[in-house]
């Protein structure tokens, strides 16, 4: 196929688009969806990072403030398992006490077991020989 | 093997027969009492006392502790301080003879060595009463009490261990005891109910 110069210049001549066409267009628009609408991908770190490198005293305000709540966390913490561990202590300290008392109980209670039927056995032992001596008097 | 080595074998050998008895000599006076367990589910009332190691050193440190200006502590403090254990096992029962002959022959039969000496005995045929009192002698000191009460319903074991201050614990307060007091008193009535039968 073969074009000449003048058709070119026909097909190429500016053409009037016609009454309306502003609202034609407007309407187009109108008529988009919203769903439609291409998501452009966001930089996640970097916006924050550039906004933080734009800014330093404000950077330097979060990273104390970092430090700060660490510090805080942490001396927390210690201050939690210290407290944990004296806790432990303690109720180790009282758990002794405690079998010490009972210890302390039960050799009190066995010795006056033992006295008691040591007392028991001399006195029968004793009563015994009562009238063993009472013979033996009456005889002399 | 030469004489050397035999020599130096018949050493060693004495040395592990003189290690062992020694150290069977500090045990004998504790009693095995384990046979008597089986009378906890006859008994209307079991007192299970094992008291030894350290235990025993947790009670000594905490009587030591108590004010020494009490006459009771003191006396307590004198007769612990060289106990090494307390052992007693104590049934009461409801009614007679719910413990056999066998039972008390396997304790006096541990204390038939040579080394343990009846310092008291009672016996009342008529009642089925056997009351005895043991003494393990440890040269010049005391080395082991038992004290046996066998009666028709009831029947003890103590067994002290170490040097025991027999005047001491005859004569210890009745007050000390936390609790319930472990008085002789009910039991003569009991007696004294039974000569009425």
């Amino acid at each position: 196929m073969h074009f000449s110069e003048d058709d070119l210049r026909e097909a190429l001549k500016r053409k009037d688009p016609g009454e309306g066409f502003t609202q034609r267009v407007m309407a187009r628009v109108n008529q988009a969806q919203p769903g439609n609408k291409t998501v452009l991908p966001q930089k996640p770190n970097g916006t924050f990072l550039s906004w933080l490198t734009h800014r330093p005293a404000w950077a330097m305000a979060l990273a104390a403030m970092l430090l700060l709540a660490f510090g805080i966390g942490g001396y927390q913490y210690s201050e939690y398992r210290h407290a944990e561990e004296m806790r432990i202590a303690r109720a180790k300290q009282q758990q002794l006490q405690q079998e010490a008392e009972r210890a302390r109980d039960q050799a009190i209670m066995a010795l006056e077991i033992a006295r008691a039927k040591m007392n028991h056995v001399l006195q029968h032992a004793q009563l015994q020989a009562e009238p063993t001596d009472k013979i033996r008097r009456e005889r002399l | 093997m030469n004489l050397a080595t035999r020599k130096l074998t018949l050493i060693l050998i004495a040395a592990v027969l003189g290690f062992a008895s020694l150290r069977s000599y500090g045990q004998d006076a504790k009693l095995q009492l384990g046979n008597l367990d089986k009378l906890s589910q006859k008994a209307a009332r079991v007192t299970d006392v094992t008291l030894d190691g350290s235990l025993l050193q947790f009670a000594v440190n905490l009587i030591e502790k108590a004010d020494d200006n009490d006459k009771d502590v003191e006396q307590l403090q004198s007769i612990i301080k060289n106990l090494k254990g307390i052992y007693i096992k104590s049934f009461e029962f409801d009614e007679a003879s719910q413990y056999s002959k066998a039972d008390i022959d396997a304790i006096r039969s541990q204390l038939s060595s040579p080394r343990w000496s009846k310092i008291v005995q009672s016996v009342e045929k008529r009642r089925n009463e056997y009351d005895e009192i043991y003494v393990l002698k440890n040269g010049d000191k005391v080395g082991g009490v038992v004290i046996l009460v066998a009666e028709a319903r009831e029947l003890t074991v103590v067994n002290l261990v170490g040097d025991v201050p027999m005047d001491k614990v005859a004569s210890l307060e009745r007050h000390l005891a936390p609790g319930e007091k472990h008085s002789d008193k009910p039991k003569q009535k009991k007696e004294s109910g039974h000569d009425q039968e």
